[in-house]
């Protein structure tokens, strides 16, 4: 796929030349994870400073709040910047996600800040699922630790495929090339497990700024990025471009002139004015007519745009719906096996009433069951039934009703899901799809196959091609499906 | 979200996203208009959302009294010309009372104008989501704002009872006496939304741009005079400055700043090269330590 093509046809018409508007994978969500101890919030602090992500009165600000607290006998106490909250001011812990913005040049940063104390698991998760990029700290004292491993594999559990391990603390160690080196080694052995794409490691001192932006003096054996470069030119791409089509339908949109589309963001792939989309829960397929928004059609559209499509013939899909290409579709599932966080203080209840949250669906879960309980120092599980807040467990969970899903790890915006309480509404846990199995049979024998030229032979011979005529042509085919399958007769709708 | 379009239109995608996710989730949902640049781009998000149809709620605009005549023009404007349905609202009885930025400090006089008439407007629409043009890079408590913030009955924000949000994925199903305050602009950036403003050519009402303006000086800070309710302090005297704003709030407590940007290219570039917060010019937010969080417990916004 060709960038400049691609951008031509996304830009409005009329873009004022004087506004710089950073380009093209402009935006890097970047996670950092790390406790306390290893000095997190003093390197966010650090970038966020020296990249001039500190306003003036901000400054002012933190510098005479740090008078108030002596915090390892720093002038200024940079975590003052993160720990938004009084209730954390007062503790001295990061109990919450922060999000902190700043830009260099071209490019847009959105950090996001979490806790890295066990107690807070599913806070990292919460907050790595909207990164890109982690940053892993450990200070160089210690190297990698327990929590280390915990942290990667968090990150790698909710899809992130880039992380940097910063070496903090190196003024403590001398600016040791051999220490940092062997730190090097034993976390590239143990991130190599994980399904990351790129690991970096970088040697810094946040307190003294060292390798965050400037280039440190102390450390002339390293000849590696900083921090900042680093982020700066890493590709925060998780996907290949040529990704199957998914456009989950959030909300179905009536105007005046007998318009209607289906609105919702495309999640994978591209989609093309005149190629055939099909409902995955349905089967029942449609060309594409318009792809419609307030500047103007669109001849296509690619992942990560919120558009509106038209088709040329009404399919009669609700939100829930998953839009997809006609080769690779979703699976239609009613039963899946998942790994998950479990979010909720109310440990996991087999009784209680769940409902499953996919992009746009929501489904009566009917029942449920955790398999195991996964050991994030170790990464090993261990069977279990049970699950409480802050385990990461595998599970199985049959729904009363099919859904359309991907599995995480192939298109993960439609492979990730969450869990709702019945009962409160409360986000219980978050989870992505490992293995799903199709509520609908697969080509065979003892399978029906409504095809087109099976229908038009008899039942929709009086049918012809005007849209009223192929808009019940579809409900004919989707009520003899309905009617043979409530009798148990597999059937496949293809159309 | 990550594609070859850039950052503004990624942004834009997102809002639009959660405009339509609030949509199809809430039964009642009402957009708050206070008329600033943070509402103009909200406004217009919900309208590509939603396009061709109109967005399928109202706007509220709370008014306190105490806006500038130039923003209550350009709400007015703004409304016809695109056809839509605003409910304004004020707390009459606190106008009774005659509570006033003057007589009452910013703390007293925001609860009761801005807090209660905002939680008597919804609650009077019967309102279970309302979407505001709150970012978090606004304030050190904003920064850990969800996209949908849950309100417990009465309106009250409990920090420790908020949802986890993962992913793209937004959990609207309330509870019991729960309401639901949505932000689509949770990500932007005050460079962002004027970026955006200058990219898709949006009228912005004319206090942001730099004019002779009468204006007192108190405690370093820059008050226009907007009308003949103004008290001056003994010593205090009106003079004409070239100024704008950057923020619009009640006009006498917000204050504005020197400036020769007299057009949208150079407000953005005044605004990317600013050396001081956006609500440094918030006079409220100065009250006491941790006032934003102090007023979003009592469900300010």
């Amino acid at each position: 796929m060709h960038v400049a093509a691609l951008r031509e046809e996304i830009a409005p018409a009329t873009v004022a030349v004087s506004v710089p508007a950073p380009q093209e994978a402009g935006m890097v969500r970047l996670l950092t994870c790390g406790s306390v101890d290893d000095g997190k919030s003093t390197l966010i602090g650090r970038l966020l400073w020296d990249a001039a992500g500190v306003t003036e009165d901000q400054r002012a600000a933190i510098a005479l709040a740090s008078h108030n607290r002596v915090v390892n006998g720093e002038k200024i106490d940079f975590s003052l910047l993160l720990d938004g909250l009084q209730a954390e001011r007062e503790q001295g812990i990061t109990i919450d996600i922060a999000w902190r913005y700043f830009e260099t040049g071209d490019r847009r940063f959105v950090i996001i800040d979490s806790p890295g104390h066990e107690q807070y698991t599913r806070n990292m998760a919460t907050g790595a699922s909207h990164a890109a990029v982690a940053i892993l700290l450990v200070d160089a004292r210690h190297g990698p630790k327990r929590q280390t491993r915990r942290h990667a594999a968090i990150c790698d559990l909710v899809g992130i495929k880039k992380v940097i391990l910063a070496v903090n603390k190196m003024d403590l160690v001398d600016f040791a090339e051999a220490r940092y080196h062997k730190i090097e080694t034993e976390f590239r052995a143990m991130a190599g497990s994980f399904g990351f794409t790129e690991i970096a490691t970088i040697p810094v001192a946040a307190l003294s700024g060292d390798n965050v932006v400037y280039r440190s003096s102390n450390m002339p054996w390293y000849a590696g990025p900083t921090l900042l470069d680093y982020l700066e030119t890493v590709d925060p791409k998780t996907e290949p471009t040529d990704a199957p089509f998914r456009m989950p339908v959030q909300f179905v949109l009536r105007a005046s002139g007998d318009f209607r589309g289906y609105a919702g963001t495309i999640t994978s792939g591209r989609v093309r004015v005149g190629e055939r989309i099909v409902d995955a829960r349905t089967g029942l397929g449609a060309t594409l007519k318009r792809i419609s928004t307030m500047d103007g059609d669109l001849p296509s559209a690619v992942k990560g745009e919120a558009v509106t499509l038209v088709l040329d013939t009404d399919l009669d899909i609700s939100r829930g719906a998953v839009l997809s290409e006609l080769a690779r579709r979703p699976v239609n599932a009613d039963v899946i096996e998942a790994r998950l966080v479990w979010l909720s203080e109310t440990p996991f209840d087999p009784e209680s009433g769940y409902l499953l949250r996919t992009a746009t669906d929501l489904a009566p879960v009917t029942s449920m069951s955790i398999s195991a309980l996964v050991n994030f120092e170790t990464l090993a599980s261990a069977p279990a039934h049970a699950c409480n807040v802050n385990d990461i467990a595998d599970c199985r969970i049959l729904l009363g009703r099919s859904t359309a899903l991907d599995l995480f790890r192939e298109l993960p915006l439609t492979g990730n899901f969450i869990l709702v309480s019945a009962i409160d509404g409360a986000t219980v846990a978050g989870g992505v799809i490992t293995w799903a199995q199709s509520g609908a049979p697969e080509v065979g024998d003892n399978v029906l196959v409504l095809n087109r030229e099976l229908l038009a032979r008899g039942l929709c011979s009086d049918l012809g091609n005007s849209p009223a005529d192929i808009a019940e042509f579809n409900r004919r085919a989707h009520e003899v499906a309905t009617l043979l399958r409530s009798i148990g007769v597999p059937v496949l709708i293809e159309i | 979200m990550t594609a070859l379009v850039s950052h503004l239109k990624l942004l834009e995608a997102e809002s639009i996203h959660i405009f339509r996710e609030a949509a199809a989730q809430f039964r009642a949902p009402v957009l708050l208009y206070s008329i600033g640049k943070d509402s103009t781009v909200l406004l217009h998000l919900a309208r590509k959302a939603f396009w061709p149809a109109k967005p399928p709620f109202p706007l509220l605009h709370v008014d306190t009294t105490w806006k500038f005549r130039d923003m209550i023009a350009f709400r007015d404007k703004t409304v016809r010309d695109l056809g839509l349905d605003l409910i304004v609202h004020t707390n009459h009885d606190g106008l009774a009372r005659n509570i006033n930025p003057f007589d009452h400090p910013p703390s007293i006089y925001t609860d009761v104008m801005k807090t209660v008439a905002l939680r008597q407007a919804l609650d009077a629409g019967g309102f279970d989501a309302a979407f505001g043009g709150a970012r978090r890079d606004e304030e050190a408590s904003r920064a850990k704002e969800r996209v949908f913030s849950f309100r417990a009955a009465g309106h009250r924000w409990e920090p420790r009872r908020q949802r986890p949000e993962m992913w793209q994925l937004l959990n609207g199903r309330l509870g019991k006496g729960e309401t639901v305050r949505v932000f689509p602009l949770s990500n932007w950036t005050e460079g962002d939304v004027w970026r955006y403003i200058a990219l898709e050519k949006l009228d912005v009402v004319p206090l942001y741009f730099a004019a002779e303006r009468p204006v007192v000086t108190r405690n370093d800070q820059l008050i226009v005079v907007d009308d003949e309710r103004m008290r001056l302090e003994p010593g205090e005297k009106l003079e004409m400055r070239k100024v704008r704003f950057r923020t619009l709030g009640c006009w006498p407590l917000t204050a504005a700043i020197e400036s020769d940007a007299t057009t949208l290219d150079q407000v953005v570039e005044e605004t990317l090269a600013a050396k001081v917060s956006e609500r440094a010019g918030r006079l409220i937010d100065h009250d006491q330590a941790g006032a934003m969080e102090m007023k979003k417990r009592e469900g300010y916004f």
